[in-house]
């Protein structure tokens, strides 16, 4: 064959134009694009009706209101609820993810007996039916040895039905061991019981107040309730509202504050009484208060005039005696100052002298009861139950103390103290606890002194949890019968943390149960029927949505329709009803308790000798540190100078770093007598010398891949100290050292 | 040209509390997926992204500031954004009629030039397939598809918020959207109230009223408390910052020694 | 037992010793493959690739072969446009080199993009404001044109010779060949350009960024004109790498020689362009936008301002000198210290625009990140290299690629039977007898 240039140019031509024209290549380019599109292990999400059902957030006790949105059954989206009194259509980054818990790996799918040792994590499903006899079964045992008052009951949930039904199960059953877990509120409880005689919930008119005067409270970092204090920030960044935050360390607070005055962590109370000292040498006052509202400011007056002279107090906590003058003066001056306390979100309670100090601050200057200062708000009173008509063995299990030694005669103002139980239990050979059932609660974390926590928990025979997740606290126990999440049930949710105004919202099913699970309500009433015709009869409800919607008398509708409810008359509450004492007045002193509050501070464990560091834990919106475990959106905004990998990192002052030959990354033993642990070196500038601080929130064990093993629990390098006067833990840190490794 | 939007943002700094809310709000709005580990924030799909900056000084004169940063949806000249110019594939554009900068997971390639042509880091690359934990799939949302390994993605300003308002709109017959029917999923959650979102073209949206941006001159604003983001790289962000701070205004773009009266931040 | 296919009167090693000397690079190349097929199954999470690090090792391996591979188009554009007819004796392994770089330059763009199903998206949703796409475009043009004046070549082998159609073929081609080296030249200048472009027009990043006229940045002129200068010297580089593994002479030194002292005045004003780009950017581009010199070379373990000074001193004026001087050039040491010297400062300039891009912190509130590649991208990047030294191999095998090897190497006392076909053992004589 020849080729000449023409039969070459067309031979070039044409197989060019022939397989350009021929359909093979085009068809396998669009067969290449629409597949690689479409690759099958990518989901399509389904499309469907869109629809919104309005609940409350009960992740935390900021309890907002939420609207989820659905397409068909799926719940795809939760937001913020417009309009809702507390929140107003924001939401915190927590309450964003609650469908990562709902759809999430961690949720236990049905009851689980264990099998194998404790915490193996080796399980058998079994049925609701056999589950709930199985509880019964070791209850009646208990019962019938008369050893009802050897079951306990830790509760997470502070009020409500859901609260009141465990008690009422407690008290039908025989036993005084109720116990919820602990946080400021308490502390709270105990200062306005003591200096104002009443059983209420502090409220703060943030809303109204021109300058609020943090000792360490986390006002952006989750104190109190997160999203309404967020929003009240954000009012005073316009309306001109005045800051001022004290803590060792500059938190998120801190930063967005109009001044941060670092101060000796622990000396907080001097802090207040120096102020109070300027304050009352500078007749800056509230005459009308102190002399009309107020019992016993002669003695107190005096002992701070004594004691607390802003020479001495700047010596204690580090802090400019020019500094103390001026900002009690700025205080004292403003027409509608606030002193609020509560470290970081306030999870922990705090020393009560210290909170009564701090609520003494406001009383000088008249911020008891009035716009812009701190209110004493009535506890809902919706739940009015007929009285439980105990048998004889329930009566006389009651006649047993509790074994915290709540309301006895060293803590007879404290209704329940968690670390005490487990101290308490922990000090007795054979456990005074046979039987433990845990709601909404995981003490086995989130309590200090985690070893304590564990051994206790090894010691007692039986516990059986309620929880929706495989936590901590679930994972060691015996027996799970997992409970609804907020998002599939319903539940009154009275009140909301540090809010000025009664509420009560309701968290309703948003969807159907995705699992085998079981409203906790519906159990404790299934159990009790099954403990003979006494308890039984306590429990006269067919279920407990029937319970719910029965209790909640007139209410419902509205609680329905809207999704809480409010008391439209609501002002503030009379001066009768904030101070109960027979003289009327605030106690800054208080004669009728033989307790002598004067204020001690809480001295941290370990001697500087040997842990010449103090550690404390700090909070972070990204960091749920209690009730729940982070969901994957939540740990992955993280920042990498806090978790890395698996590591936590701890800051430190750079010249901390220096004294101890860190740097930034290295790694180092952080060893304090509850524990050490290694950690990674964060140097920041906004912490004082000599303090290193841990974010609170990490070190799970439990939950899923994506929370566990990441990071090291505060709980296992810090113990609890008793407050002396509510008994409760004041611990705010404790003394630490720093090895290189 | 009555069609002509601008969306942007104003986000006050000095009500950001960092609290993270607005990159959830994000990630849960838009299907963006996770990683058993996401500490390696270099290979982690934020499109939104809040950065913490410090004042560099020593204790106790030392100061954070929290900024969130979606993508600036720059608008450059006649919207030659920095990414959008250089896309091979026009994968993704800038809408002269919202300006918007978007997206197109199905056409884009995967080679990453955008990603290297954008400043801010607002563009994430899908280095691993999405992968939910089975029941996980289930809430996600039909309204924006989930990406698949190869591709980039980044912040949309929700766009798919803006179509749904739109449909709504024609619905109704109308062509306008008011203010509230259209609103960015970040700017909804933020419980500080620290995100403004709306047309800066509208003289009736507060976006406009709070930095009232100079339209001839590449949306430049007079606001003594306002900034952007590497304003002096020409890319004309439409995401405006207030803070009152002089040295986080400063923190935000780059000046020369002697332009350089204060600190400038660096993030921790 | 391939003496039928190799080229007559030249000699060749045994095809024993030739598959044993290639094995451990096919070796390499088979890991590469393997590195490579992981990439396409599992994505580019193979990689140490990142948010920040968008581009990296891949891209860099990329802007740089192609750089090398540019002796194709500038000794096509010195031969067949200027006319400097001695270059014919050394276009075809110029040629062979550069369908080398601009193939594996193509693979590595199908490796490196998120979705290489999708790669031909480039030229059917075109943007023509990217300088990808013009890149894109471009190198596959480029790549068929190498192509059709490679294949000519393939067509003088022996065997394939024999067959009247491609003997016929190869000579038609070889007609027109001036046309596609026009072609060529033209299309290269652009995407050497665009190559530089890719880098010049990100005015989000300051250290890249170069003004320029009309659409294009400084940048496009430099990498056109350093790929020029520097193209030819790794053709240089890689005839003497032949020549001494060979260990024969395969190009004219006068060819040579005429190739260094181009190069070397090339090299001068791309070094003068260079250093007068450096100072503008450094005095007026990189202040405009808030950036100090050193902004870019401090606060970081690696991007030190020693890259500058080696890039423009070590790998530029130094070489540059070496060349346009007649005594340098001819000496053998110096000469190929030049080369040496300019291809790696080609290296480093094209990874300086690929990475340090990327390193330097834009946001003042963002550090440097560091990174380095995974074994995945390592042992793909060395494709090339495998894959260049395998081809290479095999044309030079069996194919007359250097039109003066006879010439230069006589096959003596050859009787011509013996050369028809030479056996092992004639070939073994061969050795010693020179030896
Ligand atoms: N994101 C998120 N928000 C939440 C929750 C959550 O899990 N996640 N939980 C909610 C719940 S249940 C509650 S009760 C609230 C509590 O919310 P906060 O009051 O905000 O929380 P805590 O974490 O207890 O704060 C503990 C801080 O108190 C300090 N501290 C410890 N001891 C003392 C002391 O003796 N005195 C003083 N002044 N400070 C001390 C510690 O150093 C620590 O910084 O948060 C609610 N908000
Ligand atoms: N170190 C440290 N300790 C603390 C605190 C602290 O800040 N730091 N804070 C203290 C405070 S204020 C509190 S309130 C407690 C909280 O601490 P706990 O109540 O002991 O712990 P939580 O993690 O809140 O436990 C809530 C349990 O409820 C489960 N759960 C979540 N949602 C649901 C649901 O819908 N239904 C049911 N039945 N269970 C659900 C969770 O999986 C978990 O097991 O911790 C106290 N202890
Ligand atoms: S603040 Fe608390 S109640 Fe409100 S959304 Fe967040 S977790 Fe839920
Ligand atoms: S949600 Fe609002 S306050 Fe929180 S980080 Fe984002 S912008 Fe700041
Ligand atoms: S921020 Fe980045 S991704 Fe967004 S428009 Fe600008 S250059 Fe493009
Ligand atoms: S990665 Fe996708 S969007 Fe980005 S430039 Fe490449 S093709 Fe365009
Ligand atoms: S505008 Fe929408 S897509 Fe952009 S960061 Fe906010 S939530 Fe995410
Ligand atoms: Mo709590």
């Amino acid at each position: 064959m020849n080729i000449n240039r023409r039969s070459f140019l067309s031979f070039v031509i044409g197989s060019a134009a022939g397989t350009t024209l021929s359909p093979l290549p085009w068809k396998m380019q669009d067969d290449s694009a629409i597949w690689s599109q479409n690759w099958p292990w990518v989901p399509v999400p389904k499309d469907g009706e869109a629809n919104y059902t309005h609940s409350t957030c009960t992740l935390c006790s900021g309890h907002c209101g939420i609207t989820i949105r659905k397409i068909d059954d799926r719940a795809v989206k939760i937001e913020g609820m417009k309009g809702h009194p507390v929140n107003d259509g924001g939401i915190c980054i927590l309450g964003l993810s609650g469908l990562q818990l709902l759809y999430g790996p961690s949720r236990v799918k049905t009851p689980l007996r264990r099998e194998g040792k404790r915490g193996e994590g080796k399980w058998k499903k079994i049925s609701w039916d056999t589950a709930i006899s199985e509880v019964a079964y070791r209850l009646v045992e208990l019962r019938s040895k008369g050893q009802s008052h050897t079951l306990g009951f830790i509760s997470g949930s502070e009020q409500g039905t859901i609260t009141a039904l465990s008690k009422r199960f407690m008290t039908a059953y025989g036993s005084r061991n109720f116990l919820q877990t602990p946080s400021m509120d308490d502390s709270y409880a105990m200062v306005l019981n003591l200096m104002q005689g009443v059983d209420a919930q502090a409220g703060f008119d943030f809303e109204n107040t021109d300058f609020v005067l943090s000792f360490g409270s986390g006002i952006i970092e989750g104190w109190g309730s997160p999203v309404r204090m967020f929003r009240a920030n954000s009012h005073w960044r316009t309306n001109g509202g005045k800051v001022v935050q004290i803590e060792p360390r500059l938190s998120n607070t801190a930063a967005k504050s109009d001044k941060w005055i670092p101060i000796n962590p622990g000396t907080e109370a001097d802090l207040a009484f120096g102020l109070a000292h300027v304050i009352i040498k500078q007749s800056l006052y509230d005459r009308d208060f102190i002399d009309n509202h107020s019992s016993g400011f002669d003695h107190w007056k005096k002992r701070v005039l004594d004691e607390y002279h802003p020479g001495k107090v700047a010596k204690t906590t580090g802090i400019d005696n020019s500094t103390i003058i001026s900002l009690a003066r700025d205080f004292a001056r403003r027409s509608r100052p606030l002193a609020i306390c509560g470290k970081g979100q306030g999870k922990t309670p705090g020393s009560s002298g210290e909170f009564m100090a701090v609520h003494a601050l406001n009383a000088l200057v008249g911020s008891i009861n009035r716009k812009g200062g701190v209110w004493a708000v009535p506890r809902p009173g919706y739940i009015d139950w007929p009285e439980v008509k105990m048998d004889k063995t329930a009566a006389k299990g009651l006649q047993q103390r509790r074994v915290d030694g709540a309301g006895d005669k060293k803590y007879p103002k404290s209704g329940s103290l968690l670390n005490r139980f487990f101290k308490m239990i922990h000090s007795k050979e054979i456990s005074p606890i046979q039987a433990l059932l845990v709601s909404d609660a995981n003490p086995r974390y989130t309590l200090p002194d985690s070893k304590t926590i564990k051994e206790v928990f090894d010691k007692i025979p039986f516990v059986a949890s309620f929880s929706s997740f495989m936590d901590e606290t679930a994972a060691n126990s015996d027996l799970i019968l997992p409970n609804h999440i907020y998002l599939e049930r319903y539940e009154d949710v009275p009140g909301v943390t540090g809010l000025q105004k009664p509420i009560v919202s309701l968290s309703r099913p948003v969807v159907k149960p995705q699992f085998n699970t079981k409203h906790v309500g519906d159990v404790i009433i299934g159990l009790a029927k099954q403990l003979g015709k006494g308890t039984a009869d306590a429990f006269a409800w067919e279920n407990y949505e029937n319970c719910l919607e029965k209790t909640m008398g007139k209410m419902w509708k509205t609680l329905i329709e809207a999704g809480f409810w409010t008391d439209p008359n609501f002002k503030k509450p009379k001066w009768d009803k904030i101070l109960d004492f027979s003289s009327g007045k605030f106690a800054f002193l208080n004669n009728n308790t033989s307790i002598d509050y004067q204020y001690r501070p809480v001295k941290l464990e370990g001697e500087p000798t040997s842990f010449p560091l103090t550690l404390i834990p700090y909070d972070s919106m990204r960091l749920a540190n209690g009730f729940i475990g982070d969901p994957p959106f939540v740990i992955k905004t993280v920042e990498d100078t806090v978790l890395k990998k698996k590591d936590s990192f701890v800051e430190i002052n750079p010249k901390t770093a220096r004294a101890f030959s860190l740097s930034e990354g290295s790694y180092a033993v952080l060893t304090t007598l509850k524990g050490s642990a290694r950690v990674r070196i964060h140097l920041f500038d906004g912490i004082m010398p000599g303090i290193v601080a841990i974010p609170s929130g990490l070190g799970h064990t439990a939950y899923d891949k994506f929370l566990s093993g990441k990071g090291v629990n505060v709980n296992e390098l810090i113990g609890s100290v008793e407050d002396p006067v509510s008994g409760l833990n004041a611990a705010w840190g404790i003394r630490a050292k720093l090895n290189k490794t | 040209m009555r069609d002509e939007k601008k969306y942007g943002m104003v986000i006050d700094l000095d009500k950001c509390t960092g609290c993270g809310a607005c990159m959830v709000a994000c990630m849960a709005e838009n299907n963006v997926p996770f990683k058993e580990d996401e500490s390696n924030k270099l290979d982690s799909i934020t499109w939104m992204r809040v950065y913490k900056l410090t004042n560099e000084k020593p204790f106790p004169e030392a100061d954070i500031c929290y900024i969130p940063r979606p993508c600036m949806h720059c608008e450059a000249d006649h919207g030659h954004s920095p990414c959008v110019s250089v896309c091979p594939a026009t994968a993704t554009d800038y809408s002269l009629r919202t300006g918007i900068v978007s997206q197109i997971y199905s056409r884009c390639i995967g080679c990453r030039y955008c990603m290297v042509a954008c400043p801010y880091h607002a563009r994430y690359f899908n280095w691993w397939d999405p992968v939910w934990p089975s029941d996980m799939e289930k809430y996600l949302s039909p309204n924006v598809s989930p990406r698949m390994r190869g591709v980039v993605e980044k912040c949309s300003f929700c766009f798919h918020r803006y179509q749904l308002a739109m449909d709504k709109a024609f619905l109704e017959k109308r062509r306008e959207l008011k203010e509230n029917e259209y609103q960015t999923a970040c700017a909804q959650a933020c419980p500080a109230d620290a995100i403004t979102f709306g047309d800066l073209n509208n003289p009736e949206h507060a976006v406009q009223q709070l930095v009232r941006p100079d339209r001839k001159n590449g949306g430049r604003t007079k606001h003594p408390r306002a900034f952007r983001l590497l304003e002096r790289l020409g890319t004309n962000p439409k995401i405006y910052y207030l803070s009152s701070r002089e040295w986080v205004r400063r923190a935000g773009d780059n000046y020369l020694k002697k332009e350089n009266k204060t600190l400038s931040g660096r993030s921790t | 037992m391939d003496n039928a296919l190799i080229p007559k009167e030249v000699k060749r090693c045994p095809f024993s010793q030739f598959i044993i000397l290639l094995g451990p690079v096919v070796g390499v190349l088979l890991l590469g493959v393997f590195a490579m097929s992981l990439v396409w199954l599992k994505g580019l999470n193979q990689t140490n690739m990142n948010d920040a690090y968008g581009f990296a090792a891949w891209i860099w391996a990329d802007l740089t072969v192609i750089a090398l591979g540019g002796g194709a188009f500038f000794t096509g554009f010195l031969r067949y446009i200027i006319g400097k007819d001695e270059l014919k004796n050394i276009i075809n392994y110029a040629v062979l080199i550069g369908v080398i770089c601009y193939s594996s330059a193509l693979l590595i763009l199908g490796i490196d993009i998120g979705q290489p199903l999708r790669g031909w998206f480039i030229f059917w949703h075109a943007n023509v404001h990217s300088m990808l796409t013009e890149v894109a475009f471009c190198l596959t043009v480029y790549l068929g044109v190498l192509i059709i004046e490679f294949v000519p070549l393939i067509m003088e082998n022996r065997q394939i010779d024999r067959v009247p159609f491609f003997h016929h073929l190869g000579h038609r081609m070889h007609e027109i060949m001036a046309v596609f080296a026009a072609t060529g030249a033209y299309l290269s200048f652009f995407h050497q350009g665009s190559l530089g472009g890719v880098a010049g027009v990100l005015f989000g990043r300051p250290f890249a960024f170069r003004e320029g006229v009309f659409i294009w940045p400084w940048t496009f002129f430099l990498f056109t004109w350093s790929a020029a200068a520097v193209g030819p010297c790794f053709t240089m580089l890689i005839t003497r790498i032949t020549e001494k593994i060979t260990q024969k002479k395969l190009v004219k030194e006068n060819v040579i020689q005429l190739l260094a002292k181009i190069s070397g005045w090339m090299l001068t004003t791309y070094i003068i362009a260079k250093i007068i780009d450096t100072w503008y950017w450094a005095a007026v581009t990189a202040p405009s936008k808030g950036f100090t010199l050193m902004d870019f070379y401090s606060n970081n373990p690696l991007y030190g301002i020693w890259i500058l000074v080696v890039e423009i001193v070590i790998f530029g004026v130094v070489p540059a000198a070496i060349l346009i001087i007649e005594k340098g050039r001819r000496h053998p040491i110096l000469f190929i210290t030049a080369v040496v010297l300019a291809v790696l400062g080609v290296c480093l300039n094209r990874w300086v625009m690929v990475l340090q891009v990327m390193a330097v912190p834009v946001l003042p509130f963002e550090g440097w990140p560091m990174y380095f590649p995974s074994w995945q991208e390592i042992a793909t990047t060395m494709i090339p290299v495998t894959y260049g030294i395998v081809f290479i191999s095999l044309a030079y095998r069996y194919l007359p690629i250097f039109p003066q090897e006879q010439e230069l190497n006589p096959m003596g006392q050859m009787g011509p039977g013996e050369q028809e076909k030479p056996s092992i053992l004639s070939d073994r004589k061969l050795r010693s007898a020179e030896t």
